[in-house]
């Protein structure tokens, strides 16, 4: 007993089960359907080497239930990248399950040039829920028009909820020629007070710099 | 613009509203959170890193640090932000977390004959791994009982030439107990300390990066991970796939140690928050 | 003094209702979202929660269904705060072991009431 000596050992053999599942295609897409649930995490993880995926990962977040299997799923969607990932995603933000609309938008924040062409669309969609999302995803997103975006939210935008996330947003992001629609948002919800808060804030930021 | 005159049109100082926006982006990002006492400190960082990258301006510092796709600016600003120095007993109370309670928890759920196995990455130039095995060796009596194995990886393979070595200066082990030092180390000439041979014997080290799937998927049933000071330097994408890959590279119920400043609050909700007397350590749920 | 942690991502809203804690003589601590909230929940002791409902890697409901589970936070005051105003939600709040539900944004009012209720400070 003890601590155990170097004895140039190769690293710990791969477990058997995954020796007999072969690492190809159609073995993994069975994986992914394992009553195993790290069986399969692990073949979502694995199917991060395939674009063509794409569908079977999105499916199955649908019908997934373990947290970690989904986590791998989204993870490998992050990987894969590119347009049809992005349009996968979107419907998400309508899900009923916070951690698959949350899962959907940590990807998305992390695509900034394929999910470019979706925010105006995203913006202006029915649902004020899908456009505070959108906002959550301009968050993060790394993409230079993000304040241009901010900007056309708080002069098109009349559901209260969005303009809030959007006025948080422009306290980090907020640029000098935006002032001007500030001060005038201030003006149109005198009553609000969080509302009237946060815009101070995002000017006090911008004028400050 | 001649450079004087360019010198002076940089800005000197930093704005109370400019260190407000900055660090509220720092904490969202990384979970540091600088108080007004260190103002001085940051100030005189950004100002240099606006300098060195020829921004004139915060707000055009900002922006590109904001919007810049690779995030390497800020993997900078995060590196010249953190202080990081590698000695033994770093950080010391969590291997005391880890022997007086985590280390507890693992044994009581093995069966006769099975080991429980610890993974230190990065290894750096060792001290850590070695701190690991000189605290079981010290502090933990179950030691007797079972078969502990430590792997301690890098991806540089000089790194790990030096920790096969084990060769350390007067600072890196200022902060032993002079009983450890006199017991685990020889003297050497030049001020430095080299660790004996068997615990050299006892740490496998290995070579492995992060990032490569079909290495690290070696790496399996582990009880215990320490990856302290690394995840902070990673960007966003690579800080998830890392606690993906620690999460399978663990037993379930198994332990994870990040560093002091780090937390899975901005990488992964995988695990979950468990807090010891000692330390905040997280964890593989139970099956 | 009482001590609160008000757990946000978003961070006006997170200073707006500092300012409104601050007022009522409590001490403000933030979190951006449930893992970070119980983390600081693990290294101190705070008389009252102020937690939202949508935030990212832990919402609401599930840190106050982690709380109701942890032994030192099963009884921790929780008021949760939702941009959300319909029955359905309200439930679920209470389902997850939350004390009070209000909308975003808190009224100085609403605060104040459910405050002292859950500390018993007088305000």
């Amino acid at each position: 007993m003890g601590l155990k000596k170097e004895r140039n050992l190769d690293i710990q053999p791969v477990a058997t089960y995954e020796r007999q599942s072969t690492r190809d295609y159609a073995g993994l897409l069975q994986q992914l359907e394992s009553s195993d649930p790290s069986k399969r995490r692990w073949g979502a993880r694995d199917l991060a080497n395939y674009p063509q995926a794409v569908d079977p990962l999105l499916g199955r977040i649908l019908v997934e239930t373990e947290h970690p299997v989904r986590e791998a799923i989204f993870d490998s969607l992050q990987q894969i990248g590119g347009p049809a990932v992005v349009s996968g995603l979107i419907p998400l933000l309508r899900n009923e399950d916070a951690a698959v609309r949350n899962g959907a938008i940590e990807v998305l924040q992390a695509m900034p040039e394929d999910v470019a062409p979706h925010i105006v669309e995203l913006l202006n969609d029915s649902d004020s829920d899908v456009r505070i999302f959108a906002i959550d995803i301009l968050q993060q997103l790394a993409h230079p028009q993000t304040p241009q975006w901010l900007l056309s939210v708080l002069k098109d935008e009349t559901h209260i909820n969005v303009i809030a996330a959007a006025v948080d947003r422009l306290a980090e992001v907020g640029t000098t020629d935006m002032l001007s629609e500030l001060k005038a948002l201030k003006l149109r919800f005198p009553d609000e007070s969080y509302l009237q808060f946060a815009i101070q804030t995002a000017i006090d930021r911008i004028e400050g710099a | 613009m001649a450079t004087s005159a360019r010198q002076q049109a940089a800005q000197k100082k930093i704005t109370d509203s400019e260190f407000q926006r900055f660090r509220d982006y720092f904490y969202r990002k990384t979970g540091i959170q600088f108080e007004e006492s260190k103002r001085y400190f940051v100030d005189k960082r950004l100002l240099e890193r606006m300098r060195i990258t020829g921004h004139d301006s915060f707000n055009s510092y900002f922006t590109a640090l904001r919007f810049q796709a690779s995030g390497e600016e800020l993997q900078e600003l995060i590196n010249v932000m953190t202080v990081n120095e590698t000695y033994f007993f770093r950080e010391e109370y969590q291997f005391e977390c880890l022997v007086e309670s985590v280390l507890d928890e693992v044994y009581s759920r093995k069966k006769p004959g099975e080991e429980i196995k610890i993974w230190s990455i990065p290894s750096s130039s060792g001290e850590e791994p070695y701190s690991i095995a000189i605290y079981l060796l010290e502090k933990w009596p179950k030691l007797d009982e079972i078969d502990v194995e430590i792997v301690s990886s890098d991806i540089d393979s000089k790194v790990l030439a030096r920790c096969h070595q084990g060769v350390y200066s007067k600072r890196s082990v200022q902060h032993l107990p002079s009983r450890i030092l006199a017991k685990y180390f020889t003297p050497l000439p030049n001020n430095n300390y080299q660790i004996c041979q068997d615990l050299r014997d006892s740490i496998k080290f290995t070579q492995v990066n992060l990032n490569d799937v079909a290495q690290t998927r070696r790496y399996r049933n582990f009880d215990v991970i320490f990856c302290r000071n690394l995840l902070i330097y990673f960007d966003d994408a690579s800080r998830r796939r890392a606690a993906d890959v620690f999460y399978d590279a663990m037993n379930s119920g198994g332990f994870i140690f990040l560093g002091h400043s780090e937390s899975m609050s901005r990488i992964s909700s995988l695990f979950k928050v468990r807090k010891f007397p000692k330390a905040m350590v997280y964890q593989k749920p139970l099956v | 003094m009482k001590k609160i942690l008000i757990v946000d991502d978003a961070v006006t809203v997170r200073m707006y209702h500092r300012q409104l804690m601050e007022a009522l003589g409590f001490s403000v601590t933030e979190a951006v979202n449930g893992i970070e909230a119980l983390e600081k929940s693990f290294s101190e002791h705070f008389d009252l929660y102020l937690v939202d409902v949508n935030m990212p890697k832990m919402d609401g409901y599930r840190l106050v269904q982690e709380m109701r589970k942890t032994p030192e936070l099963q009884a921790a005051p929780v008021i949760m705060i939702s941009t959300e105003e319909s029955e359905l939600d309200k439930e679920k709040a209470y389902l997850a072991g939350a004390n009070f539900y209000i909308v975003k944004p808190a009224k100085m009012d609403e605060l104040k009431t459910y405050a002292a209720i859950l500390t018993g400070k007088v305000l």
